[in-house]
């Protein structure tokens, strides 16, 4: 009997979470009880805010954690279309030595499920770098230079070996869609530090979106106000956020003006609507954000050296070397969440490396590797890292075996792939857990997407098992029913 | 039906004291209740060793007559009306830790031990949750202001405001009234003629006509449905990578919107979508209806079928449970019910009366043979059945010569032959790959298909629906699966419902020679549409309710059991389920009681001394202001502009989604079509519902998400409504339309924003706004260069921007 159990709203002991607040009535006090309302989208669904007296908050400003955080903040790097961890970080000399023989292995993909197929050694050699020694493809000559600041984790797996199904998974915790996206836990569990910016802040590539676009980065079930917003590098950062052509600010100004003065003479009224109240304040900060986001990603004030660092100079690693600084400026500003796209769209647009493998993996390393690395080298010489997590890699990883009788390309594979990890408190220069001497699974220390999500939840001070969210009649949490524990020996 | 009887007074006060805000608290010494405070704590710190899954020492403490029995041990647990003698209360409150109840984590609280003791004290009574127990003929209560009672609702909701020393709200003003009536049965705002016209009515059944002529209106159906069309998650594509159209699913919204308008009784409703292909008359429109099983996502490239295939068995059993019946029953997929009465048995009962359904593409990714359902006539049908016969075989054999020559390709063009590039590696490649023969008879079967395909066009037309057909008449056995894996089977399980209901096990008839189905799904509907069923009317009557009042009287409207919210208000929504069913569950009829009762007549301005007393309007002593929904928002900003498009009915429509929304996509664009200015000023319900792509002015006022249901809509407030209110391209374009009406309609900018607001508003503004909006003008003109039409196209965004245009009294 495990029913109530959300730290905050949990232990009503004789009733259910609803059913208390309703009877709490208009004497919300407490701050605990006042994050708990934001919790629940409370203030927003019901009318029984409308005392007069609970002043309206902001359903994302910052709500204490369960416990003290080891983060506070997370940098989610989405290597789309699933990287290949035999060809990356998961170094397999027995895969070189069968290189197009052969072999008896299960595999499971888009192509179905297959007992045999022929191997495709490496790619790109392996070199062991910095303390721990860690393996590392030449395809991140850059990244090679920070491993002793990254825990990998060699031994993931997923439920899916599809995208769309698969990248759901990576990003909710579940296969189905209509599930709140990670980040959209994390602001409902924390709430922003900025409430001039959003809180949940998703970056994609220019080549375009992600299978399924929005459903990745939607609050599922939970209220709008923690869903993602796509913040673009060129035009207007957020939807609808320019000014329409003739318009100016002091315009603008000018009819907010006379818009706030009768809505508040429609408000004397009617004080005991405090939804009203909270419509003329969000005007108010509509009109901060113009001024905020647009700062937040002009890079103007960043040094040449950083700039450089970055990659943002060159024509191949622009793009993510200016996604990746920004990623860093929007942390820096109190965005709790922001997840960047490498690759979009279908086929070798992204990671999803079917036909030539090499042609594939060198394109979106090449535009990434000395973007990563300096991101984790600038949190690191500001200060940052030590609060921020870093995450690496795609919804799954890539077979040992070629998907087509001829050629490199690999197809799917869920049942073991590389991620990693770095910062917020996550022990660098770690290795953890094994795939097969193919990399075909995980065979020592598997674990599980939930794992990886119950991990980032624990660094941030919330606990996974605890943080829970009621719909459909459940206590719904983005690990899952059965208690999951965070990965111990990384944090 | 109405008489007053003094015993429901007794009971209904017994409910008060169940309902009443515990701001006055529930201590020890008052009377305890079962259900409310010591059921939770059995619950949560007993049931795991002595409940329904388990009785350790023999002992389960949820069933009466176990617990109040001597147990193995020779202890009673509980002895009614005497805690001394109860081993339950001694074992919790034992000092030796090694002896004392719970043996894990901390030990009751002195407050839980109070409970368990006073309810021990009053006789230790167990008690069904309210929702489980059958509705009881109700009559309405007697009160002291006899005057205020207009219907019987108004009975229920005063009797219990002069219980807590409440008065009832003032009647709202006459043009408050129009414009509240007005969204709430169509949707839309009043013109200022139509409120003139009520307010200058002093007949005694102004407004009960008025009622009546919306209920008549067709708009009616529009806004209805939607209520509708979110307890059942309506969308119509797939959502996953391709979220790709499921054809016809608009027929699905169209056939909800005509039967709102045709005020076809709530059971037939029902019955037509849950077995509309099994009824005594199958009609176009009750197939049509059994588009209800295909609303739902699903994966067309699943990672594990077998479980894809009952994750779309358990997307209907929860929308079947909760939206019809208010019961949570998917809870129980992978074990029994934490806290319902709801073993997981009940949950593969209720799935098998489903078992007769193929799955959307059953398997196969694009297939819709499942799920597109002809239904022209007869002869028809038999013409397009030869034809695809000889298609199929032509292609099949096509396919062959297809695959081999594939099979010789390099690697990136077998890739790009699974794709959408299979046509031009068909045509491009293909050739070189095939030998002599190959070809020929490749050649053959190509003109055969092509001679097909013009006989095809020369076939009459046809019409088909998204619904069910190609059903099993045997379905195959359904058991219990483990854990809810679907690998794991357990026991078989017969069609039954749920335990709660104490019914036996239906008879479901053997089928017949011409059977098309397994009519299991027939029995089903009548039985959840039956008189007599407990739910039903009172799910039903609570929706309708809290569409009217702003919440419904149990404010969790899909989950009447016990994780839910009690209702305020017990009685009247028993009294109103009776009154739906005696009067044939017609619609109209209950909106008639609802809104023309003094309950919803009342005004929404709040009173100090009420608010101390029931700050959240629990007893109803006024009306509850609301915020209008995404759709009423985009319709009324038409309306008043003049350029709202009321055709009714087909293909939903394509409003313009700026490039930087589309980008998102992983192929942009895709799945979204153009539809012409004038189609895009079509009322909301017709916009076409992607998945993945819900038109950013409903989702950023809290349009539902798809993919379950939803009982009531969120109510956010953020900084994107304001983006999208005062940038967005749609509200400018609007605006500059508002503008254009203005200019033609009105002479001078005094009696331009006059009109805009008045319009806007539903009452003639007051010299203050049109002063300020004026002043405006000016300024934008002076300070900031406009000319008058500039300014006037800003005074209209203005406008659209006032809380009195986005929010009702």
């Amino acid at each position: 009997m495990k029913r109530p159990t959300d730290k905050h709203g949990a232990a009503f002991c004789r009733r259910t979470r609803r059913e208390f607040l309703w009877d709490a009535g208009g004497k919300f006090t407490g701050l605990a009880l006042t994050g708990l309302l934001a919790h629940d989208g409370f203030l927003a669904t019901q009318q029984a805010a409308a005392d007069g007296i609970t002043p309206w908050r902001n359903p994302l400003a910052a709500k204490p954690p369960h416990f003290a955080p080891k983060a506070k903040n997370v940098i989610f790097l989405f290597m789309y279309g699933g990287p290949s961890h035999v060809d990356t970080f998961d170094h397999k000399p027995t895969l070189a030595k069968y290189d197009g023989q052969t072999v008896k292995v299960k595999t499971k993909g888009r192509g179905g499920e297959r007992d045999e197929g022929r191997i495709v050694g490496p790619k790109w050699n392996f070199a062991q770098y910095g303390e721990c020694g860690a393996w590392v493809s030449d395809l991140f000559p850059h990244l090679a230079t920070c491993v002793d600041d990254i825990a990998f984790l060699k031994s993931m797996t997923a439920d899916s070996p599809i995208h769309g199904s698969a990248m759901l998974m990576m990003n909710s915790g579940r296969i189905l869609s209509g599930a709140p996206a990670l980040g959209s836990w994390v602001n409902y569990g924390l709430g922003s530090v900025n409430e001039n910016l959003p809180g949940f802040v998703v970056m994609l590539d220019p080549v375009g979106g992600p299978i399924s676009g929005a459903k990745n980065w939607s609050s599922g079930f939970m209220p709008a106000t923690y869903q993602g917003t796509v913040l673009r590098t060129q035009g207007a950062p957020i939807l609808d956020m320019d000014l329409p052509g003739g318009v100016t600010r002091p315009m603008e100004r000018d009819v907010l003006d006379a818009l706030k003065d009768m809505n508040e003479a429609h408000q004397t009224t009617r004080l005991a609507n405090s939804e009203l109240a909270a419509r003329i304040a969000s005007y108010e900060l509509s009109y901060k954000m113009q001024r905020s986001a647009p700062e937040a990603v002009d890079l103007s004030d960043e040094s040449a050296e950083t700039l450089e660092l970055y990659g943002v100079n060159q024509e191949k690693t622009r793009d993510f070397g200016t996604r990746c600084l920004l990623a860093r400026r929007l942390v820096e500003r109190g965005v709790r969440f922001v997840q960047l796209y490498s690759g979009g769209a279908h086929n070798d647009d992204n990671w999803d490396a079917h036909g030539d493998l090499e042609k594939n993996h060198n394109h979106h390393a090449g535009a990434t590797d000395q973007p990563i690395a300096a991101l984790l080298k600038d949190l690191k010489r500001r200060g940052m890292l030590n609060e921020t997590i870093v995450i690496w890699g795609g919804e799954f990883g890539r077979q040992p075996t070629a998907e087509y009788a001829q050629g490199t390309g690999r197809d799917h594979n869920s049942y073991g792939f590389t991620m990693w990890v770095a910062g917020g408190g996550i022990k660098g220069g770690i290795s953890l857990g094994t795939t097969d001497e193919l990399g075909s699974a995980a065979v020592e220390r598997p674990m599980h997407v939930k794992h990886l999500h119950a991990t980032i939840l624990q660094q941030l001070g919330l606990d996974p098992n605890q943080l829970s969210y009621f719909f459909g009649g459940l206590d719904q949490k983005l690990v899952g029913v059965e208690h999951v524990e965070p990965i111990h020996e990384i944090i | 039906m109405f008489r007053t009887a003094r015993w429901i007074i007794v009971v209904c006060c017994a409910f008060i004291s169940a309902t009443l805000p515990r701001a006055h608290g529930a201590t020890a010494e008052s009377e305890v209740d079962f259900i409310r405070d010591v059921k939770p704590i059995l619950a949560k710190r007993c049931f795991a060793c002595h409940g329904p899954n388990d009785s350790e020492a023999g002992l389960q403490l949820h069933n009466a007559e176990i617990a109040t029995g001597e147990l193995d041990s020779g202890e009673i647990a509980v002895v009614p009306g005497d805690p001394d003698a109860s081993a339950l209360l001694y074992r919790v409150t034992e000092t030796d830790e090694d002896l004392r109840m719970p043996p894990e984590g901390d030990p009751l609280t002195e407050r839980e031990v109070g409970v368990l003791q006073a309810w021990i004290e009053q006789g230790a009574e167990w008690k069904d949750h309210w929702a489980f127990q059958p509705r009881e003929p109700v009559e309405p209560p007697e009160v002291q202001d006899a005057g205020w009672v207009k219907n019987p609702i108004d009975a229920f909701v005063l009797a219990r405001l002069e219980q807590a020393g409440l008065s009832p709200a003032p009647p709202a003003g006459k043009r408050t009234l129009i414009r509240r009536l007005y969204f709430d049965l169509i949707g839309l705002p009043p013109t200022p003629e139509e409120v003139e016209a009520f307010v200058a009515d002093n007949s005694p059944q102004a407004y009960e006509r008025l009622v009546d002529r919306l209920l008549a209106s067709e708009r009616y159906g529009e806004r209805w449905a939607r209520h509708w069309l979110d307890v059942v998650r309506f969308a119509e594509t797939n959502s996953y990578e391709r979220d790709g159209p499921k054809p016809n699913a608009w027929k699905y919204r169209d056939y909800v919107i005509r039967s709102f308008n045709s005020d076809k009784p709530y059971d037939q409703f029902l019955r037509e979508q849950l077995a509309g292909d099994e009824l005594d008359e199958v009609t176009r429109e009750t197939i049509i209806a059994t588009g209800f099983y295909r609303l739902g996502r699903w994966d067309d490239e699943p990672a594990d079928r077998l479980l894809a295939k009952y994750d779309e068995f358990d997307d209907i059993v929860t929308v079947v449970g909760q939206g019809m019946l208010g019961l949570t029953v998917n809870c129980a997929r992978c074990h029994d019910h934490k806290i319902d009465p709801i073993p997981q048995a009940d949950y593969y009962r209720l799935l098998a009366f489903f078992r007769d359904l193929g799955g959307h593409g059953d398997g196969s990714r694009f297939t819709d043979k499942h799920s597109q359902v002809d239904i022209s006539p007869p002869e028809i049908r038999a013409l397009y059945a030869g034809h695809e016969a000889r298609v199929d075989n032509v292609k099949a054999r096509m396919r062959e010569i297809e695959q081999t020559g594939i099979a010789r390709m390099p690697a990136e063009d077998q890739r790009a032959s699974e794709g959408l590039d299979r046509p031009r590696v068909l045509s491009e490649r293909l050739p070189e790959f095939l030998n002599e023969e190959e070809t020929a008879k490749y050649e053959a079967l190509k003109a055969e298909r092509d001679s097909l395909k013009q006989a095809r066009k020369k076939l009459p037309p046809r019409e088909m629906a998204l619904g069910v057909t190609h059903c099993f008449v045997e379905p195959p056995r359904t058991h219990i699966l483990l854990r809810g894996m679907p690998r794991s089977e357990g026991d078989a399980v017969i069609p039954g419902y749920p335990a709660i209901f104490k019914q036996s096990d239906p008879v479901i008839p053997p089928p017949a020679e011409d059977a098309t189905t397994a009519r299991r799904r027939q029995v089903l509907a009548d039985w959840i549409t039956s008189d007599s069923n407990m739910l039903t009317p009172r799910v039903a009557v609570n929706r309708v309710w809290q569409h009217h009042f702003g919440r419904g009287i149990v404010r969790s409207a899909n989950n009447f059991g016990e994780l839910g919210t009690p209702p305020t208000h017990p009685l009247l929504l028993d009294c109103l389920a009776n009154d739906f069913v005696a009067g044939g569950w017609k619609l109209k009829r209950l909106h008639r009681l609802m809104v023309t009762s003094n309950t919803y007549r009342m005004s929404s301005a709040a009173r100090d001394e009420a608010l101390a007393v029931d700050p959240n309007n629990d007893l109803f002593w006024r009306f509850n202001p609301r915020r209008l929904s995404a759709e009423e928002i985009r319709d009324a900003i038409l309306a008043v502009n003049g350029r709202l498009n009321l055709k009714m009915y087909g293909p939903g429509f394509y409003p313009q989604i700026s490039e930087e929304v589309l980008a998102a996509q992983s192929m942009p664009g895709k799945g979204w079509g153009g539809s012409s200015p004038h189609e895009q000023a079509r009322r909301s319900v017709y916009i076409h519902v992607k998945r993945s792509l819900i038109t950013p002015l409903l989702e950023a006022f809290d349009f539902p998400e798809t993919d379950s249901s939803c009982e009531a809509r969120f109510n956010t407030t953020q900084p994107q409504q304001a983006f999208a209110l005062l940038h967005g391209d749609f509200i400018n374009a609007q605006a500059a339309a508002f503008a254009d009406r203005l200019a033609r309609e009105a002479e001078g900018k005094e009696a331009q924003v006059t009109r805009a607001l008045e319009l806007a508003m539903s009452r003639p503004p007051d010299h203050d706004y049109v002063q300020r909006s004026l002043a405006l003008m000016d300024r934008l003109q002076s300070e900031h260069g406009l000319s008058e039409e500039a300014a006037l196209r800003l005074i209209c965004l203005s406008v659209y921007n006032l809380n009195e245009f986005i929010f009702l009294d």
